[in-house]
């Protein structure tokens, strides 16, 4: 919201520096977050008098003029054209800095001396639509009235300060100069000014002559309208356009500029109607019906429905309710007879036919946020006074109200005790209600009670904790800053906690990194052919779709980790980064139908992912191995069903339960080249939400045996397809219980073996608990070895 | 003999220490003790002595084979040390050169900041929990005081999924599910993921909150400060001083905008804090009461605040990060800045 110092001066006095103001404004919650000075780059820029004008000795295109710049001569030599002698002009003196970032100094031009420059309105900031000449190509011609000597930004009215104020949703009201001037009010202690809302009228016509007013809808719950004849549209009095130019808006003729300076001064919406358009001379407040069709102001035709609300005559709808105004009947340069509009709306109303016509107004901004009762008579009277005052036309005595409802002052009773206890510091009574009366809030103080008329337009304040809140921001926040009090001083102890889950990804995590790998943090939105290009099929490929989503990539919610991984590898890889190790700790999103009905299942997931010259499945087998061990799974592997790993290196981690814990493995080549990724790249994830509901790990320590280990290599010849792992178990069991250990310390492969053999050398280490264990013991266990592996495996042993 | 054998020692002595790898040195041993070894010769002469030259001369050889025998060893642990000595200089190594088998990676620096932040309130009696990131409309807003079509809801650009679900905006939607579940007193922290429709510079479709919550008899805007103060210096280090200015929040009443002394410069003023020496951290409140009674919190009864800072924003600030894209990007170059 823009508002000016001037314009607020004119409901309360300020006399303290704009950065000032700006500051206790920001410390009370209206949070200034630009200054703007509108004459910072009009210093050293006066109004001249050309005197006379003598062509230059040394060049056709240039003359020298003799400029009066108040009780002073200068010469000005320019290329200008449009310059004549006698002509008033803007004069830019050597220190000057225009907006163009022009900087002005004495020169030499072609042998003569020029002491600055003539300026174009475009070299002053301002337009046509703000001053008559200045939208010309060449220098603006300011009237004869203009004196010389006198400052540009005083006569051009361009010297006013103008805050940006972020305005928070709670408070429409300040939506406004008036709103604005209201906190200033309560910030400087000041009282605020009567506002005028007077006008002569012509008490032989009345309003009853050019209209009537039907409000047809529940969702209007007043409906104002004024009438203005023999208007004058013509361009408005400076100091008009100057408040307007200010603020952003563009000044265009005197009915429409004051419709404008009440929305931004009382921020009231108006609209002007050329009531000879209006026909049957009745405005309908009513809802549209499905599908009508208006043709609006931003030169688009839109179709309507119920929702909408339009204002119409007997035959057409005029405008989009609180929106924005049809062309079918808004005042033109024909027009005689305004009809002015001053309306509240159903902000719900307002806001959705906003949002869906993907409109949005000066007007529609302030009903969106609301507008409450009382503003639509102010607004009102505060226009009708505006036009008589600049003459533009005369007001018809009378004006029509249509109200469901008006709002009042209303009275709330809070508790003195109950704010300083949510404030947690005490303030002094009568503190608290001079603040809230510097705020126009009138109290009355009965001991703990505080009695509060509430006025019209702080519909936000209801209770305790809104007038608490009026209070310290008011009596100021630095109250804080040096509290003698300790942390919970008065509330209970509570004991901390960690969530357990989020606990055992921490483990998980650190495991990793001290394996090599880097956390990664990628958004749960992926692109809605993930699937086809991980060659997913099964349940995951319901994606669930967001329904406004920022761009393709980002348009699904993610059922699975691998997608994020593969694109990280894939970028990693495109900057030419080598040893990729990452991974990412985050959900998957699981709909049970879609569209979506209930909540989806949010699963808890720990990927990661190593691309690396010379890694392979079993280093990626041995991190897991290391994660699980972290927990109490007993699993066993199977081959992987996951579509997007190769299906001969990968496997699924199964628990004894069934369950899939975790897959992993190498990415299939196919997936692998539509990810555009090089080399193998191995992959895994783990179900965190599955490894939480197993119970904790527990260690249970065996004896060790006081009789020495004896061990025995071993080398059998077996069928390439028989599993390592399963000639360990054979062995393991073989060995009974005076099995103690085994491991695998050479696996060879070589024609001189056989042709699809395979050769697997084991160390055997037994121990007995209650004896040293003899060559005849040792033997007999081996030959049990050998046996079951020459049955059950066809295993040959190896000389 | 009496002179053969001191010439024996006088020349074995000489031998000796001349002596300088062990090879001569065991080449010498044999010289003097083997079977045809010189002293072993003297010894085989004893036989010849006569009963009274015995005992003097069998004194004379024992007196000298100590002496070269001692004088030996005395050589073979000199020659041992030297040799020791010079196998280790051999097997001097480069200490520059890499290690092996050290790789390790980083936290994320999302992750690290969260993860400090909830030590910190783990300590001061928070308990963190989890809530889910599709969210319904009522717990992401209605719950917390955002009716449909409310102004309110300008302040976010939310990610829908149908007219009930979204990507949730803010984790304050934990706090309505925790003060559903719980009964007061109770400390509850949530950090998570949240989403909005929103990607310029400063702003991402997912980024990281971390919600606060206390509710309690006898908490206020000073157990607010007093908490926030506490844990921004835990995470920022001694001399962290916080202030609030006036905001809106529609679950808070009174509601605060909580600027932290800037941890660049301490508050001297400086580019990232635009000179200003504060920095804009976090946004927090007293709950309103209208929100604890629609999760079933007396209000007449219990108060609470609650706070919630951008995790991304902290860590950025934290670690100097300057380009919010980098934070999701995972290029292996910016992580492993975080070792």
């Amino acid at each position: 919201m823009k508002v000016t110092l001037n314009w607020l001066r004119d409901f309360v006095d300020v006399n303290i520096p704009a950065e000032d103001l700006a500051k206790r404004l920001t410390n009370a919650g209206m949070e200034v977050e630009e200054i703007i000075y509108q004459n910072e780059h009009l210093h050293h820029v006066v109004v001249g008098k050309i005197l006379k004008i003598d062509r230059h000795p040394q060049a056709d295109k240039l003359v020298v003029c003799q400029v009066d710049i108040g009780g002073q001569i200068t010469q000005i030599i320019t290329a200008a054209t449009n310059v004549f002698e006698g002509a008033t002009v803007p004069v830019s003196l050597p220190g000057a800095d225009l907006c163009n970032g022009i900087k002005i100094e004495k020169s030499k031009l072609r042998g003569v001396d020029s002491y600055g420059m003539f300026c174009s309105g475009q070299e002053l900031g301002i337009d046509e639509n703000y001053f008559e000449g200045a939208g010309v190509d060449g220098i603006l011609i300011l009237p004869d009235s203009f004196k010389a000597g006198t400052p540009i930004d005083k006569a051009l009215m361009l010297n006013d300060v103008v805050f940006d104020i972020g305005i928070t949703p709670n408070r429409p009201d300040c939506m406004s100069v008036i709103g604005i001037a209201r906190e200033v009010c309560a910030v400087l202690g000041e009282k605020m000014a009567e506002i005028d809302y007077s006008y002569k009228t012509d008490k032989e016509d009345n309003v009853a002559n050019y209209i009537d007013i039907d409000v047809k809808t529940p969702n209007c719950p007043r409906y104002m309208a004024g009438v203005v004849k023999d208007i004058k549209l013509e361009r408005s009095p400076l100091w008009l356009r100057s408040r307007l130019f200010a603020v952003g808006i563009k000044p265009i003729n005197t009915i429409v500029d004051i419709t404008n300076y009440i929305l931004i001064e009382m921020g009231q919406p108006l609209h002007a109607f050329d009531q000879s358009l209006i026909e049957g001379k009745k405005i309908i407040v009513r809802q549209a019906s499905n599908g009508e069709e208006i043709s609006v102001l931003n030169h688009n035709t839109y179709k309507l429905n119920e929702e909408d609300i339009v204002i119409a005559d007997v035959n057409k709808p005029m405008v989009i309710g609180g929106v924005i105004g049809g062309t079918n009947s808004c005042i033109n340069e024909h027009s005689k007879v305004a009809v002015l509009e001053s309306a509240v709306f159903n902000l719900k109303n307002i806001r959705m036919t906003s949002k869906k016509i993907g409109v949005r107004t000066d007007s529609s901004a302030r009903y969106s946020k609301g507008v409450n009762l009382a503003s639509a008579e102010l607004g009102l009277k505060r226009a009708l006074h505006l036009i008589d005052k600049i003459e533009c036309g005369k007001v018809v005595e009378g004006y029509l109200d249509k109200a469901l409802a008006k709002n009042e002052a209303r009275n709330i009773v809070c508790s003195v005790k109950e704010i300083n206890k949510i404030l947690g510091v005490e303030i002094p009574v009568a503190k608290m209600g001079k603040i809230l009366n510097c705020l126009g809030i009138k109290t009355f103080i009965d001991g703990d009670k505080i009695h509060a008329l509430i006025p019209p337009y702080r519909e936000d304040i209801e209770a305790d904790c809104d007038l608490a809140e009026e209070i310290i921001r008011l009596y100021g926040y630095d109250v804080y800053d040096d509290l003698d009090y300790s942390l919970f001083e008065n509330a209970k102890v509570t004991v901390g906690k960690y969530d357990e889950k989020l606990l055992l990804v921490k483990n998980l995590k650190q495991i990793l990194i001290n394996k090599g790998f880097y956390e990664s943090v990628n958004f749960s939105m992926c692109p809605s052919d993930v699937c086809q290009k991980l060659l997913i099929e099964d349940e995951r490929t319901n994606l669930i779709r967001i329904a406004n989503p920022l761009s393709e990539d980002i348009s699904c919610v993610r059922t699975c980790m691998a997608h994020a991984s593969l694109v990280n590898i894939a970028y990693n890889q495109s900057v030419g980064n080598k040893n990729i190790k990452l991974f990412e700790s985050g959900r998957v999103y699981l709909a049970r139908e879609l569209p979506l009905k209930e909540y989806p299942v949010e699963k808890e997931m720990l990927s990661f992912v190593a691309s690396c010259e010379g890694y392979d499945f079993f280093y990626l087998k041995g991190v897991l191995e290391n994660l699980l061990s972290e927990t109490s799974l007993k699993y066993s592997l199977v081959r992987s069903s996951e579509p997007y790993l190769h299906p001969g290196i990968s496997a699924d981690v199964v628990g004894e339960d069934g369950v899939k814990y975790a897959s992993f493995g190498q990415i299939h080549p196919k997936v692998a080249k539509n990810y555009s990724i090089a080399g193998k790249v191995f992959y895994a994830e783990i179900n965190i939400e599955e490894l939480i509901k197993l119970p904790p790990k527990k260690h249970r320590v065996n004896p060790i045996s006081k009789y020495p280990i004896v061990e025995r290599d071993l080398a059998v010849v077996v069928n390439e397809d028989i599993a390592v792992g399963d000639l360990s178990g054979a062995i393991k069991s073989a060995c009974g219980k005076l099995y103690f250990s085994h491991s695998i310390f050479d696996i060879y492969r070589n024609p001189s073996i056989g042709e699809g053999k395979k050769s697997v050398a084991f160390n055997i280490r037994l121990s007995d608990e209650s004896k040293t264990l003899n060559e005849e013991d040792i033997n007999a266990v081996i030959k049990k070895v050998i046996k079951s592996l020459a049955f059950r495996f066809d295993a040959k042993i190896r000389e | 003999m009496k002179e053969k054998l001191l010439q024996i020692k006088e020349e074995a002595l000489k031998e000796f220490s001349s002596c300088d790898d062990l090879k001569s040195l065991n080449d010498l041993r044999v010289k003097y003790f083997g079977k045809q070894g010189a002293l072993t010769v003297v010894l085989k002469g004893m036989r010849d002595l006569t009963p009274q030259e015995r005992p003097i001369i069998g004194a004379l050889v024992n007196d000298v084979r100590q002496n070269i025998e001692s004088s030996f060893a005395k050589k073979e642990e000199e020659i041992a040390t030297k040799e020791l000595a010079k196998k280790l200089e051999s097997e001097k190594i480069d200490i520059t050169e890499p290690s092996k088998d050290c790789e390790k990676g980083s936290f994320h620096p999302i992750t690290r900041v969260i993860d400090r932040l909830s030590d910190i309130c783990v300590e001061m009696g928070f308990e963190v929990v989890q809530g889910p990131e599709i969210e319904s409309d009522y717990y992401n807003f209605e719950a917390l005081n955002i009716p449909q079509n409310h102004p309110a809801r300008d302040m976010q650009d939310s990610f829908y999924i149908t007219e009930k679900f979204l990507m949730r905006t803010q984790t304050s939607a934990v706090q309505v599910r925790e003060m559903e579940k719980r009964k007061p007193p109770f400390k509850i922290v949530s950090p998570g993921r949240t989403y909005r429709n929103d990607s310029d510079s400063t702003h991402s479709p997912m980024f990281h909150q971390f919600e606060g919550l206390v509710i309690d008899e006898n908490v206020s805007m000073a157990d607010l400060k007093i908490m926030l103060n506490t844990m921004l210096t835990k995470l920022f280090g001694k001399g962290t001083k916080t202030r609030f200015r006036p905001s809106f929040f529609p679950f808070t009443e009174p509601s605060v905008e909580v600027d932290v002394t800037c941890p660049n410069c301490g508050g001297e003023g400086c580019r990232l804090c635009k000179g200003t020496g504060w920095l804009e951290m976090l946004g927090a409140g007293v709950v309103n009461p209208k929100v604890l009674e629609m999760s079933g919190i007396d209000s007449k009864k219990y108060k609470g605040f609650a706070f919630g800072p951008g995790v991304d924003r902290l860590a950025m600030i934290e670690n100097g990060v300057t380009d919010l894209k980098l934070m999701f990007k995972n290029d292996i170059r910016f992580l492993n800045q975080m070792k």
